[in-house]
C-alpha cells in the first residue's frame, strides 16, 4: 500500500493525448463531443465528469530559457485530479461519499453520492463535476481498480514519453527534485514543482498528483495558491454564532419592547 | 474461453463499467458552456496576466434556481422560528396567537424549502444519504441536519404549543427547540457558501453569515407583516424588520468593501445579471426601510414595506447565487486573489 500518486513532467509531454484515450478506454467514458474549440489543439477544453485527463496546448510567444529558435514555444501539460493531500470534495461531502483509500486517493462511491454538487464548488481547482444525466458527481479514480490489481494507472501505462510517472509519492517527490537538478544544470531556470508538498503548497498540504512547470500556473490554468475552502469553515462558523446571537438578542428585545408600548 | 479468433476476450470490450452508460450533452450544446466567449484575436499568453485562453479555473454551481428560493425560504422560516421562541420565553397571554403564526410561517417555509432541496439533488431519492454523517466541515451536512430538525420541531410547536397539558409541554420545549433550530437554519447557508472555492464566496466567508442571516430577519418581518395585522405583534415585526433591513443594508455593504479589495472579485457584484440583481436588492431593501420609518400608523403602508422588504430579500438571494456563478466562470479573479494573498 501506502501513498501512491502521480508525477507530471510538462517538459518531456509531447501533447499526443494517449493518456486522455486510455483513461477513457479503461474507465469506459464517453467521448464528449468532436467540436473544435478554436482556441488551440486543445479540443477537450477542461477537465469534467466524463473527462479525467485534459492535455492543455499553451503556445507562446516566448522562448525556453535553454531554446534555440527564439520568439516562440510549444508548452503541453496533462492535467488531472490532484487528489490533495487535504481534499476540498472530501471534507466537504455531505454524504460521506468521498473517501481517502488505502493508497491516499480520493475517491467517489458512486452508491452513495446524492448528487448535491457541494464537492463541485470545493474544489479549488475546478476538477470534480456533476454528470449530466444521472447527477453524480464523477472524476479520476487513480484507477482504483487497477491499483487494486498492482497495476499501473491508465494514463501513466499509456504515456509514451513518461511525462506521467506513478508511483510511491516519496520515490516520486525524490525524483522529481533530481529532474529539476538536471533541468537547471541544463539551462532551463524556470523548471520547478508545483504542489509537490505541504510546505510548497500549504492551502491544500501537498498534491498526491503533482507538476513540474516552467512558467505560472495560471498559464496551465492552475491556480497559484489554491486554498482548500474547508481549511477556513470555523471562521465562518464563528460568524455565524455571533450573528445567530444577534438576532436572538434581537428576537427577544422586539417581544420585550412591545410589552411597554414600545416604538408604536 | 471462446474468442473471436484474435486471442480477444470480446468481453473485455463490454461497456459494463459505471461510467460507461453517461450521456453527455451535444458537441455544440457542450462548447457554449465551456467557451465563455468567441475570441476575436489570435490567442496568446500575455505575461504579465496570463489565463489559459480566458477559460474559467473552476466549476460553476451546479445548483439551479432552486436554491436562491430555498435560502429566501429558509432563512425567512429559521428567522420566523427564532422570533416564535422569543415569544415564548418573553412574551405574555396577548401574544400567544402571534408566537403561533411565527411557527405556522417556520413551518411552510421549511417544508417547501426543504422540499425544494431534495429536488435540486441529482440523486433525490438519496437525500437521507446526508444523514449518513455528522461532519463540521460540511455545511451542506450540518444543514442537512439542521433541517432535519427544525421542520419537525416547527410542526410539533405549531400543532401543540398553545394546548393544556402534557401536550402543551411538549409542544412548548419543541418551540424552544425550533428557535434554536431556526437560528442554524437561517445561518448555515452563509456558512454554507462562504465555504466554496468560489472567490467572491471565499473573499467575504466571514460576512456571508451575517448577511445571511440580517436578510433572513428582514424576511421573516416581512412575511409576518403581509399576511397578518393587529397594533401589538406590529410593534414586535417593527423592530425585528428594521433590525433586519438595516444589518442587510450595512451587510450588503461591507460585503462589496471587502469583495473589492481584489476588483476582480468584487466584479459580478457591479456588472451583468448579478450586478443589477445585487443593486435592485439595495433598493428595495432601502425603500422597504424607509417606507416603515414613516411615523404614524397605516396598514396599506406596513404591508408595502413588507413585499417590498420581502422581494428585497429574495432579490439578494438571487444576486449572491449569480454572483457566484460569474464569479466561477472568471478565471482572473481566483488568480488575482490568491495572487493577492501570496504578497501579503
Amino acid at each position: 500500500m501506502g501513498a501512491k500518486g502521480f508525477f507530471t513532467d510538462t517538459t518531456i509531454c509531447i501533447g499526443c493525448k494517449a493518456c486522455e484515450v486510455a483513461c477513457k478506454q479503461w474507465n469506459q467514458l464517453p467521448d464528449d463531443g468532436f467540436a473544435l474549440t478554436g482556441m488551440s489543439y486543445d479540443n477537450t477544453a477542461a477537465l469534467g465528469a466524463s473527462t479525467w485527463r485534459h492535455v492543455a496546448f499553451i503556445e507562446r510567444p516566448v522562448a525556453l530559457s535553454n531554446q534555440m529558435a527564439d520568439g516562440f514555444s510549444w508548452l503541453f501539460s496533462s492535467d488531472v485530479c490532484k487528489h490533495c493531500a487535504r481534499a476540498g470534495c472530501l471534507e466537504s461531502c455531505p454524504t460521506g461519499a468521498i473517501v481517502r483509500t488505502e493508497f491516499e486517493s480520493v475517491f467517489v462511491q458512486q452508491d452513495i453520492c446524492n448528487g448535491c454538487g457541494y464537492c463541485v464548488v470545493n474544489c479549488p481547482f475546478g476538477v470534480i463535476d456533476r454528470r449530466e444525466d444521472d447527477g453524480r458527481a464523477w472524476k479520476c479514480t487513480l484507477c482504483y481498480d487497477r491499483l487494486k490489481d498492482d497495476m499501473t494507472p491508465a494514463c501513466a501505462k499509456a504515456c509514451p514519453t513518461e511525462s506521467i510517472q506513478f508511483g510511491d509519492l516519496d520515490e516520486l517527490r525524490v525524483r522529481a527534485r533530481g529532474r529539476v537538478e538536471m533541468l537547471h544544470e541544463q539551462g532551463m531556470q524556470e523548471a520547478y514543482l508545483y504542489g509537490d508538498s505541504a510546505a510548497a503548497q500549504p492551502g491544500t498540504e501537498g498534491l498526491n498528483a503533482f507538476f513540474l512547470l516552467v512558467d505560472k500556473p495560471e498559464v496551465y490554468n492552475l491556480p497559484p495558491n489554491p486554498v482548500v475552502p474547508t481549511k477556513n469553515v470555523g471562521q465562518s462558523w464563528l460568524s455565524m454564532a455571533f450573528a445567530a446571537l444577534g438576532v436572538a438578542a434581537v428576537a427577544l428585545g422586539s417581544v420585550a419592547a412591545s410589552r411597554h408600548g414600545g416604538a408604536r | 474461453m471462446k474468442t473471436d479468433g484474435r486471442d480477444i476476450d470480446p468481453s473485455l470490450g463490454m461497456l459494463l463499467g459505471e461510467g460507461s452508460g453517461q450521456q453527455v450533452k451535444r458537441d455544440d450544446e457542450r462548447m457554449e458552456a465551456v467557451l465563455p466567449l468567441p475570441w476575436d484575436k489570435t490567442p496568446t499568453v500575455s505575461e504579465t496576466d496570463p489565463t489559459y485562453y480566458d477559460r474559467p479555473l473552476l466549476k460553476e454551481p451546479v445548483w439551479k434556481i432552486d436554491i436562491p428560493i430555498y435560502y429566501f425560504l429558509g432563512g425567512a422560516a429559521g428567522a420566523a422560528l427564532a422570533l416564535g421562541a422569543a415569544v415564548q420565553l418573553a412574551g405574555d397571554g396577548e401574544l400567544q396567537e402571534f408566537g403561533k403564526r411565527c411557527h405556522w410561517v417556520g413551518i411552510v417555509g421549511s417544508s417547501i424549502g426543504g422540499a425544494l432541496l431534495v429536488h435540486d439533488l441529482g440523486r433525490p431519492m438519496r437525500f437521507l444519504n446526508m444523514l449518513r454523517v455528522f461532519r463540521p466541515t460540511s455545511p451542506m451536512n450540518v444543514g442537512a441536519w439542521i433541517l432535519s430538525g427544525a421542520a419537525p420541531l416547527a410542526i410539533t410547536a405549531g400543532l401543540f404549543s398553545n394546548r393544556q397539558g402534557l401536550l402543551g409541554h411538549v409542544g412548548s420545549a419543541a418551540g424552544y427547540g425550533a428557535g434554536l433550530f431556526g437560528l442554524g437554519l437561517a445561518g448555515y447557508t452563509g456558512v454554507l457558501v462562504g465555504n466554496t472555492s468560489i472567490p467572491l464566496y471565499q473573499e467575504t466567508r466571514r460576512l456571508m453569515p451575517v448577511l445571511f442571516l440580517a436578510s433572513a430577519t428582514a424576511s421573516a418581518a416581512s412575511i409576518l407583516d403581509i399576511l397578518f395585522e393587529d397594533r401589538r405583534s406590529s410593534k414586535i415585526t417593527f423592530i425585528f424588520g428594521t433590525a433586519g433591513r438595516l444589518a442587510e443594508l450595512g451587510c450588503g455593504f461591507a460585503v462589496e468593501n471587502v469583495a473589492g479589495r481584489v476588483p476582480q472579485v468584487a466584479k459580478p457584484l457591479h456588472s451583468g445579471v448579478s450586478g443589477a440583481l445585487w443593486r435592485t436588492a439595495t433598493a428595495l431593501t432601502a425603500a422597504s426601510l424607509v417606507i416603515s420609518l414613516i411615523p404614524g400608523h397605516s396598514r396599506s403602508r406596513r404591508k408595502w414595506a413588507g413585499v417590498l422588504g420581502a422581494l428585497g430579500s429574495l432579490a439578494l438571494r438571487f444576486a449572491v447565487h449569480y454572483a457566484g456563478t460569474a464569479s466561477a466562470r472568471d478565471p482572473r479573479a481566483s488568480f488575482r486573489q490568491q495572487r493577492a494573498k501570496m504578497i501579503a
